[in-house]
């Protein structure tokens, strides 16, 4: 009992604290969550709206599709499907994710309607060295640049090579090779599973 | 009564020149050397270190006589985090492009010295009235030498200085001339350069004062 009460004593202020804090955070995230939210569907659909100029909306598929994470989790991946004025199918676009130097590093994907080449990638949040890793984030930069209209499969990294050449060869950015590898290994890791699952559904076909 | 008057404008004019946390303090140098590259980021930066100095100032002042010496800084820790996490919600949701820009740096005012010294230092030992006196004072100072730095070091790397509130505003234009396209002041270099540049400077105009 006394050890209970020595616990109070000396802790009441702190356990009290968290409390009260808890509940400021609480009501601070549920009243600007869903402006977040909209505020992250609204870049989405900057980025992929850049990279697919066409695309009047994007309207997301009824089912998730799982792609492998790495270290045995599996997430679920929402695929949406680009669509101009008529309703004709010009592209498709997704979100996903993975380590970088520092931080996660979050993508938009885009892709060509047959799913064959990428539009290319933005990048929705990334807390990357400035400088040098952040320079991923640069729209039309030298290193977004060579994956518009590279192949929608495995892509490799290299440290020297021609960067106007767009192929399956990825040139690193210098000083931040770690990001750059990190980008490719997570278009490798979604880019080659969605396809795939829109191919077993049938969703590549010609319209 | 004039007394305290005298206590309170002395406390707030400390942190904007004689312990200025930036230039007479050295602390707080993370942030004010990684997000000077525009002054719109080097205010919001100022901005959101108000906004947790005077929060956390305030409340660990009110708790002041609770406080049990052991536990103290993880009171203050807690309290910081607390009120940082708010700005970092506030910034995602009215300021995403900016909560963008300044990525890690709004979280990491966890960490940043000014706040736990003013907590200890300050806070801890004073009424309401000082603690808010103090964190304005040092606030302001600290957001003032951000400015100044993200003002030179934005005018020699881009010529410009622009704000982006949905679109751009560009407040100055300077020549497109060497001098002001010197990108090397947009990176880590052009930070150390022109802190090191004001810190002699202020050396300078206190040591002739003294």
């Amino acid at each position: 009992m006394s050890k209970l009460r020595f616990f109070w004593e000396q802790s009441w202020l702190l356990l009290v604290s968290s409390l009260v804090f808890g509940v400021l955070l609480a009501i601070a995230d549920t009243a600007w969550a869903p402006r977040i939210a909209r505020n992250e569907v609204e870049k989405f659909t900057r980025l992929a709206g850049g990279m697919l100029p066409e695309a009047k909306r994007f309207e997301p598929l009824a089912s998730k599709i799982p792609v492998d994470a790495g270290k045995g989790k599996t997430v679920q991946v929402e695929v949406y499907r680009a669509v101009d004025d008529s309703g004709r199918r010009v592209g498709w676009a997704f979100v996903c994710e993975g380590s970088g130097f520092a931080d996660k590093i979050k993508l938009v994907v885009a892709a060509d309607a047959g799913f064959e080449k990428l539009a290319g990638f933005g990048v929705l949040s990334s807390n990357e060295t400035p400088g040098f890793g952040d320079k991923i984030t640069i729209p039309g930069g030298f290193y977004q640049k060579q994956f518009v209209g590279a192949p929608a499969g495995t892509l490799t990294l290299v440290k020297t090579g021609d960067a106007e050449r767009i192929d399956g060869e990825i040139v690193a950015i210098s000083g931040a090779t770690v990001t750059s590898q990190a980008v490719v290994d997570i278009l490798n890791r979604y880019v080659s599973a969605v396809r795939a699952a829109l191919q077993e559904q049938g969703l590549l076909t010609k319209e | 009564m004039a007394d305290n008057q005298t206590s309170l404008a002395r406390t707030f004019l400390a942190g904007l020149w004689q312990e200025n946390p930036v230039l007479r303090l050295i602390l707080g140098m993370c942030p004010t050397l990684a997000v000077t590259t525009s002054v719109q980021a080097a205010l919001t930066m100022g901005a959101s270190v108000i906004f947790v100095l005077i929060g956390s100032n305030l409340v660990v002042s009110l708790m002041r006589n609770l406080l049990k010496p052991h536990l103290r800084i993880l009171m203050f820790t807690l309290t910081i985090a607390a009120f940082v996490t708010v700005a970092d919600l506030f910034l995602k949701a009215y300021q995403p492009a900016m909560s963008a820009k300044l990525g890690p740096y709004i979280p990491l005012i966890i960490v940043n010295c000014i706040i736990i010294c003013r907590a200890e230092a300050c806070a801890s030992k004073n009424g309401l009235l000082v603690s808010l006196a103090d964190a304005v004072g040092m606030g302001l100072g600290f957001t003032g030498a951000l400015a100044v730095l993200a003002l030179v070091r934005e005018l020699l790397a881009t010529g410009q200085i622009v704000f982006e509130f949905g679109q751009k505003v560009t407040l100055v234009s300077l020549p497109d001339v060497p001098l002001f396209r010197m990108a090397g002041m947009a990176m880590p270099v052009g930070a150390f350069l022109t802190l090191g540049l004001m810190l002699g400077l202020v050396k300078m105009v206190t040591g002739k004062r003294s």
